[in-house]
C-alpha cells in the first residue's frame, strides 16, 4: 500500500513537471520549442549518473560486508539505471535530429553517455555469465567499482577530444529563472521516480529470494 | 624486495614459457599484422587518407591484439590449474596481479615493439620516440585493468567474450588519448600539444593500478 | 512551432517506456507475492 501511495506521489511530481516544461516556461530564443527536451534529458542523465553511483555504494559495501542486500541493492540500481541510461541516449538522439540534422553526433556528453551504457551492460553480463551466484555477485561489484572510477576519466577524455572539433554542444549559456526552476523540478520528479522503482526493485529480489527459501523447504 | 621477488618470479614463470613454445607470441603477432592489413586494404591508397586513418588503425588493431593476448594469459593458467596452484603458494593475491600484469605487460611490448616499425613501414610514417613513449604508457593503461579482468572472465562461463565485453568499454579513455597523441606524433608535432593526452593517459594507469591491485582478491578468491 | 513533432516524440517514448516499465516491475511484484503466499499456504498445510 504505501508503495502505490508513493508511485502515486511520483506521478503527480511528474505532472507538475510536465506542466512547467509544456506550459509554464517561456520558449528559448536559440533553438525553438525542441529546446525543451532539455528538460527531459538533463534529469535522465543525471539518473543514469545517480543510479551507477548507488551500483558503486553497494558493489564496495558488499565486497566489503558480503551481506546480501548490497548486493540487491546494487544490482537493482543497475537494472533501473540502464533504463535510464537507454531512455537518455534515445532522447539525446532525438534532440540531435532536428538540431543539428544527424540521429547521432560523437558530442562529449552523448559519447560519454553511451559508454556508461556499455559499462552497464558489462555489469549485467558478468553477472547473468558467472558460473554460480555468489560469484556473479563478486565479480559484478569489481565492475562496479572499477566501471564508476573510469566515467570521470571518460568524461574527460571525450571532453578534451571533441573540443578539439568544436561540433554541436548540448548547451550553453546561463538559465534563466524560469528555467531553473522546471529544470530543478524536473530532475526532483525523476529522482524521486527512480527511488520509487530502486524501492519496488529491491523489495521484489528480496521477496525471490524468499521465494526460493520457501520452494526448498516446499521440497 | 620479498615481494618483487616473488613477483618477478610469477612474470618469469609466464615469459619462460612462452619463449619456449612461442604460440602465444606468434598467433597474436600474425594476427596483429594481418588486421594492419586488412585496414589498408579498407581505407583505400591515398596518402592523405593514409595519414588520417593510421593513429587509429593503430589503436584499434593494438587494442585487438591485447584482448588476444589478454585472454590467453589466463586460459591457459586455468586449464593447467596453475592458477590455483598459485593461490595455494604462500603468496598474497596482489603478488599474483603484479607477476601477471608484468608478464603480459612484457608480452605486449615485444608485439608492439615488433608491429610498430612494420606498421610505419607499411603506412610510409615516421617512427618517434613520442610514438614509442605513447604506446609504452597506453599499453600499461591497457594490462593494468586488462590482467583484473581476464582473471575474471576466466571464471565466467562465455570466457572469450567476457574480456571484451568488460574491457573495452573501459579503456575508451586510453585508446582516445593514445590516438589523439599518436596522430599529433606522425605529424611531428611537439612533446607540448600531446601533454595533455598524456596525462590522462598516467592519470588512467596511476589509478587503475591502484584499483585493480586493491580489487583483484576479490576476482580470484575461491 | 516546427520541430513540435520531435519535442512530443520525446516525451512520449520516455513516458512510454517509464510507465512501461513501471507496470511491468508492479505486476511482476504482485505475482511474486502472490506465488509467494501459495507456497506459504502450502507448507502449512504439509505441517
Amino acid at each position: 500500500m504505501k508503495k502505490n501511495i508513493l508511485l502515486g506521489l511520483s506521478f503527480v511530481l511528474m505532472v507538475i513537471a510536465l506542466y512547467l516544461v509544456f506550459v509554464y516556461v517561456p520558449t528559448e530564443k536559440e533553438m525553438g520549442i525542441v529546446q525543451r527536451i532539455f528538460y527531459l534529458m538533463v534529469p535522465l542523465g543525471w539518473l543514469s549518473l545517480l543510479a551507477f553511483l548507488i551500483v558503486f555504494i553497494g558493489s564496495i559495501l558488499y565486497l566489503a560486508k558480503r551481506e546480501s542486500k548490497w548486493d540487491i541493492l546494487a544490482s537493482s540500481s543497475a537494472e533501473i539505471g540502464i533504463v535510464f541510461t537507454t531512455l537518455a541516449l534515445i532522447t539525446g538522439s532525438i534532440w540531435a535530429k532536428p538540431i543539428w540534422g544527424v540521429w547521432w553526433t560523437w558530442e562529449p556528453r552523448l559519447t560519454a553517455t553511451l559508454v556508461l551504457w556499455l559499462v552497464y551492460l558489462a555489469y549485467l553480463i558478468v553477472r547473468s555469465y558467472a558460473t554460480d551466484e555468489e560469484r556473479g555477485a563478486r565479480f559484478a561489484a569489481v565492475v562496479g567499482i572499477v566501471g564508476f572510477i573510469d566515467i570521470p576519466i571518460v568524461a574527460l577524455a571525450t571532453t578534451l577530444w571533441r573540443g578539439m572539433h568544436p561540433g554541436p554542444i548540448i548547451f550553453q549559456g546561463g538559465l534563466a529563472p524560469a528555467m531553473l526552476l522546471t529544470l530543478l523540478v524536473s530532475i526532483a520528479a525523476f529522482t524521486f521516480l527512480y527511488s520509487v522503482l530502486l524501492i519496488q526493485k529491491v523489495s521484489m529480489k528480496n521477496d525471490e529470494m524468499e521465494m526460493k527459501r520457501l520452494k526448498e523447504l516446499h521440497s | 624486495m620479498r615481494f618483487w621477488r616473488k613477483v618477478i618470479a610469477i612474470a618469469w614463470k609466464d615469459t619462460l614459457s612462452e619463449v619456449r613454445t612461442k604460440e602465444t607470441v606468434s598467433s597474436v603477432l600474425v594476427f596483429t599484422l594481418l588486421v594492419i592489413v586488412i585496414f589498408n586494404f579498407a581505407f583505400g591508397t591515398s596518402q592523405e587518407t593514409m595519414v588520417l586513418v593510421a593513429p587509429g588503425i593503430l589503436w584499434v588493431t593494438f587494442a585487438f591484439a591485447g584482448v588476444l593476448s589478454l585472454n590467453r594469459s589466463f586460459i591457459l593458467e586455468k586449464e593447467e590449474g596453475c592458477l590455483e596452484g598459485l593461490m595455494v603458494c604462500p603468496i598474497s593475491r596482489e603478488t599474483i596481479y603484479v607477476g601477471k600484469l608484468l608478464g603480459s605487460l612484457l608480452f605486449m611490448l615485444v608485439i608492439e615493439a615488433i608491429a610498430l616499425p612494420i606498421f610505419a613501414f607499411l603506412f610510409n610514417l615516421v617512427l618517434s620516440l613520442q610514438l614509442v613513449v605513447i604506446t609504452v604508457l597506453a599499453t600499461v593503461g591497457f594490462v593494468t585493468v586488462g590482467t583484473l579482468f581476464s582473471a575474471l572472465a576466466v571464471n565466467t562461463r562465455a570466457r572469450e567474450m567476457v574480456l571484451p565485453i568488460l574491457f573495452l568499454p573501459i579503456v575508451v579513455p586510453v585508446i582516445i588519448c593514445a590516438v589523439k597523441a599518436s596522430g599529433l606524433a606522425l605529424s611531428g608535432e611537439p612533446w607540448g600539444s600531446l601533454s595533455s593526452w598524456l596525462q590522462i593517459i598516467v592519470a588512467f594507469d596511476a589509478i587503475f593500478l591502484v584499483v585493480s591491485f586493491l580489487v583483484f582478491a576479490f576476482v580470484i578468491e575461491e | 512551432m516546427e520541430n513540435a513533432g520531435y519535442l512530443l516524440a520525446a516525451f512520449a517514448i520516455a513516458w512510454a517506456l517509464v510507465f512501461g516499465y513501471v507496470l511491468l516491475l508492479f505486476s511482476r511484484q504482485r505475482r511474486l507475492r502472490r506465488e509467494i503466499d501459495s507456497l506459504k499456504e502450502a507448507l502449512k498445510e504439509k505441517h
